[in-house]
């Protein structure tokens, strides 16, 4: 398969370059192993578009994350994206966090995040009664957000393939391919090979690896996991933004937050490890996110916790962002160690980058203008969220609106089966692109209906139906079939 | 359904006490009651049980869930009971009662009817609520979750399973599972008694060999894709793991039976205040809840051990709906409290208006395996028991006579204490 340009990972960044390039006539393809989106960092985050004090003036994570988060409070309309247009608060409890608060300020004015003032504990808690009392001081940043992080990757990638670019899911890359050692041809996958002159490494927390294939070593990948509890959204206006404890050595610390969808989360903490793919959540860093959730929220009702997670962010031992078009290989990009602010920043850093290809690349590939780009997407309906009145509209012009599958986050049929004209295989997929199953009873009622759902839709057996791709199989046979199979063994006679 | 005559009795969901609770207001005189049910059949839960040991108390015979459910169903019919499958009810506007329902051959319909009696029933527990350590992989379902896969559309969820928590579902499920070919590992329990009945405890676990372990739970998850195994360790009285006793288990199934919370998002939104400990809504001995059009029944106040009490209680909020209807229950009726004694854990009618005997179900705090009573004061009721266990409901009968003699009345206490 030939392409003018390759984009391995199709997170927020992958996706956001890939909706860049289609403004372009080029053909794009965005590869990723996984079978849904988002999955890596993407997925599992805070969901905060940062306003941008939190990074030293002059790194390129100052440079990107102010006009990111520009961007992300325009393209929320072009995009269809829930955006919570809430700011955020840095707590301080005492003197010294205070003046840590000060040199936030003067980065953050640097930086070009130009509402942000510092407030006192007692005009913080005009807002948010419930924070603890013995704050005594908070930098407010208004222009701070935060999105669903679910939809806005989907709705990335979305308009980039309105706009021409191929997403090839479970398509993981294994090596890169060369013409001679100094000129990229392509990715070599695990469902082949891709051809293109341009290859860019949006790989997260694998970009180190693979920019180790080009020969590009200057910087190195510290997995760092962060776990979170999320709760029931009945816990909706505990708070009302985004709550940061002062920064560590070891990161942002524990935050408090409401999700755009109106739930309380905590998190993340930050332990580094040697295993990319290590999810797995643990009981020190659970107690850790409550320990410190109950510092700035000391109301934070655990009890009312729906479920528990862990992302993996792609730290870099330079502490900035790895961006840039490499002189050897030629046609090899990287866009690599992308952390907080990372979500922010990736229109940015998308918009920096193609800037940068245009300029460096253009003797490989033809940067023509795409006169057709649409910028708008449109989001599959939210039965949720829409008046009385459009509700009955829909289900109307369409009867499978009127189904309920998921009745914790109110998702019908109709988005189910729109989610699945859109490209979802998986039970994952189905609940990134509609939120089914990301309620109280995570799943435990929509699951089978979502299943049945997928394997009528792709004519498909339901034990084919898997819950997020590769081996994840929801079911492993019909009934009767083990008892047939200890039969034929002999095993039976005896009943 | 809208454009016809007046709904008199409005119910939601078509289980158990929904069924019930239809039965009632039309014996009572209510001339239009109309069932919902979201689901494509009748029998809510009750559908998927079908293991025999329903109807013992109200038919003397044992029967399978969905004969036990069928025998209402054909009262109801015979009642003049108006059913209406594949119908969800989404909202319930707080001011007015207006009950928004969707269905995809009428679409969005707005109800008003005379009452609304509220019988969603309960729902499970999640993974989440109780903070496993390690992956996420495909292969871990709350029990029910798996039943619905089993016994509704015949698949297995996997092939050897482990249990976590011994509530009736739970213990149920492992018979079921070995029914099917497949392994249970065992059943453990965190606390340091069961969460379900004994007799399913001898039936679905002690008759098959299954190794039920008090005091234990599941520590951590493994498995990327699908489960691999999980950790259990024992746990101290705080229920802390303890270290040293952690094993690994291989299996690829998880299912949880670690409670059952009274579904209560329509009640919430209808503006009927919720109970802090039941989970369900606050109601007095006519089923009657803060909202005074609004009665409810079955699982969905407090969850029950077997299916003839929610029956019963769907009966009376039937009735009382009716009656609340067509104007025959005052709006100054007496609201004696309940209270609960030092070793009462939950329990419901909340209130008694001495307007009708009534019986207050109750789960004791912790299990007294001695002689003990069960009593209210003040001098309202006093029974002998052999033992009280959270597992197992107790009752407390009180006669409308009983109240009307005591005059004005503060409170009633019950509890249940050793002798």
């Amino acid at each position: 398969m030939n392409y003018d340009v390759i984009i391995i990972g199709s997170g927020i960044v992958g996706a956001s370059i890939a909706r860049e390039l289609s403004k372009y006539k080029l053909r794009i393809a965005v590869l990723d192993k996984a079978s849904e989106l988002p999955s890596g960092a993407s997925r599992a985050n805070s969901s905060m578009i940062h306003g941008g004090f939190d990074d030293k003036p002059g790194s390129m994570k100052a440079r990107l994350c102010v006009p990111g988060n520009k961007k992300w409070h325009k393209l929320k309309d072009e995009l269809d994206v829930h955006l919570d247009e809430c700011g955020s608060y840095v707590c301080a409890f005492n003197d010294e966090e205070i003046k840590h608060l000060e040199l936030l300020l003067k980065q953050g004015k640097a930086n070009g995040d130009p509402g942000i003032e510092i407030i006192t504990g007692d005009e913080l808690r005009k807002h948010e009664p419930n924070v603890s009392p013995e704050i005594v001081a908070a930098l407010w940043s208004p222009d701070a957000a935060i999105i669903n992080n679910f939809e806005a990757v989907n709705a990335m990638i979305e308009s980039a393939k309105i706009n021409g670019a191929e997403l090839f899911l479970e398509t993981e890359a294994i090596s890169l391919l060369f013409d001679d050692r100094k000129n990229i041809r392509g990715v070599m996958t695990s469902k082949g090979e891709f051809k293109a002159p341009v290859v860019i490494n949006a790989g997260g927390v694998h970009s180190g690896e693979i920019s180790s294939w080009a020969g590009d070593k200057s910087f190195r990948i510290i997995p760092t996991k962060g776990e979170y509890i999320l709760l029931d959204r009945s816990t909706k206006g505990l708070i009302h933004s985004f709550l940061f404890s002062c920064p560590s050595k070891a990161g942002k610390g524990i935050t408090v937050l409401q999700t755009s969808e109106g739930n309380m989360m905590s998190g993340p903490t930050a332990s580094e490890q040697e295993d990319p793919e290590d999810k797995t959540t643990t009981s020190e860093g659970l107690a850790e996110v409550i320990k410190g959730a109950r510092r700035l929220v000391p109301k934070f009702p655990v009890n009312m916790s729906i479920t528990t997670f862990a992302g993996v962010r792609a730290n870099t031992d330079t502490g900035d962002f790895a961006i840039s078009v490499l002189r050897t290989p030629r046609g090899f990009v990287n866009v690599a160690g992308i952390k907080s602010p990372g979500f922010t920043s990736a229109p940015a850093i998308a918009e920096y980058i193609v800037e940068a290809m245009r300029e460096e690349l253009s003797d490989r590939i033809k940067f023509e203008p795409n006169d057709k780009f649409i910028p708008e997407r449109r989001n599959i309906p939210r039965f949720l969220y829409l008046s009385m009145d459009e509700r009955k509209k829909l289900a109307k012009e369409n009867s499978s609106y009127a189904q309920i599958v998921c009745r914790c986050e109110t998702v019908t049929e109709g988005q189910v089966v729109e989610a699945i004209r859109r490209g979802a295989r998986t039970i994952t997929a189905v609940k990134m692109m509609t939120r089914a199953g990301t309620g109280r009873c995570q799943g435990g009622f929509c699951c089978p209906r979502v299943a049945e759902i997928l394997s009528r839709e792709l004519n498909i057996p339901l034990d084919e139906i898997t819950r997020h791709g590769g081996k994840s199989k929801l079911l492993v046979g019909k009934t009767k079939e083990f008892l047939l199979e200890k039969y034929a063994k002999g095993a039976g006679q005896n009943v | 359904m809208s454009d016809s005559k007046k709904i008199d009795v409005l119910i939601i969901g078509a289980g158990p006490a929904g069924v019930a609770a239809g039965i009632g207001a039309r014996k009572e005189g209510a001339e239009r009651v109309v069932v919902l049910e979201r689901d494509w059949d009748l029998g809510g839960i009750l559908q998927q049980c079908i293991h025999p040991g329903f109807g013992l108390r109200t038919f003397k015979e044992e029967l399978t869930g969905p004969e036990y459910m069928h025998r209402f169903i054909q009262q109801a019919y015979d009642a003049g009971v108006e059913f209406h499958t594949n119908t969800m009810v989404f909202q319930i506007d707080q001011d007015t009662n207006s009950v928004w329902t969707m269905n995809k051959e009428r679409g969005i319909e707005c109800l008003n009817p005379g009452a609304i009696v509220l019988t969603m029933g309960c729902r499970e527990r999640p993974l989440g609520a109780i903070h496993i350590p390690g992956t996420r992989p495909a292969g871990i379902y709350t029990a029910g979750t798996a039943r619905r896969f089993v016994n509704m559309e015949g698949y297995m969820p996997g092939k050897r399973a482990v249990i976590l928590g011994s509530d009736n579902i739970g213990l149920i499920m492992a018979r079921r599972m070995i029914w099917e070919g497949a392994e249970v590992e065992g059943v453990y329990e965190v606390r340091s008694w069961p969460g379900g009945l004994r007799q399913n405890i001898a039936q679905c676990l002690d008759d098959y060999g299954i190794p039920f372990h008090l005091k234990t739970t599941v520590t951590k998850i493994h498995g990327k894709d699908r489960l691999e195994g999980v950790t259990v360790a024992e746990v101290d009285d705080s229920m802390i793991p303890i270290k040293g006793t952690e094993r690994f288990v291989e299996c690829d199934t998880l299912l949880l039976a670690i409670g059952l919370i009274p579904e209560n998002e329509l009640s919430r939104m209808a503006g009927v205040e919720i109970h802090k400990v039941t989970g369900g809504p606050v109601v007095n001995d006519l089923l009657q809840t803060s909202n005074p059009a609004i009665f409810a029944a079955g699982n969905v106040v407090i969850v029950y051990d077997i299916v003839d009490n929610v029956s019963d209680e769907g009966l009376i909020a039937g009735v009382n709906a009716a009656r609340y209807a067509m104007g025959k229950i005052s709006a100054d009726i007496k609201r004696i409290p309940v209270i609960g004694g030092e070793n009462v854990q939950l329990f419901s009618p909340q209130y008694v208006t001495g307007e009708t005997d009534t019986t207050i179900f109750m789960r004791v705090t912790h299990p007294i395996e001695s002689a003990c009573r069960v009593f209210a004061e003040p001098g309202i009721y006093s029974q002998r028991l052999r033992y009280a266990r959270p597992g197992e409901m107790n009752e407390v009968k009180i006669k409308a006579e009983q109240i009307k003699a005591l005059g004005e009345l503060k409170e009633i206490m019950i509890d249940i204490q050793p002798l």
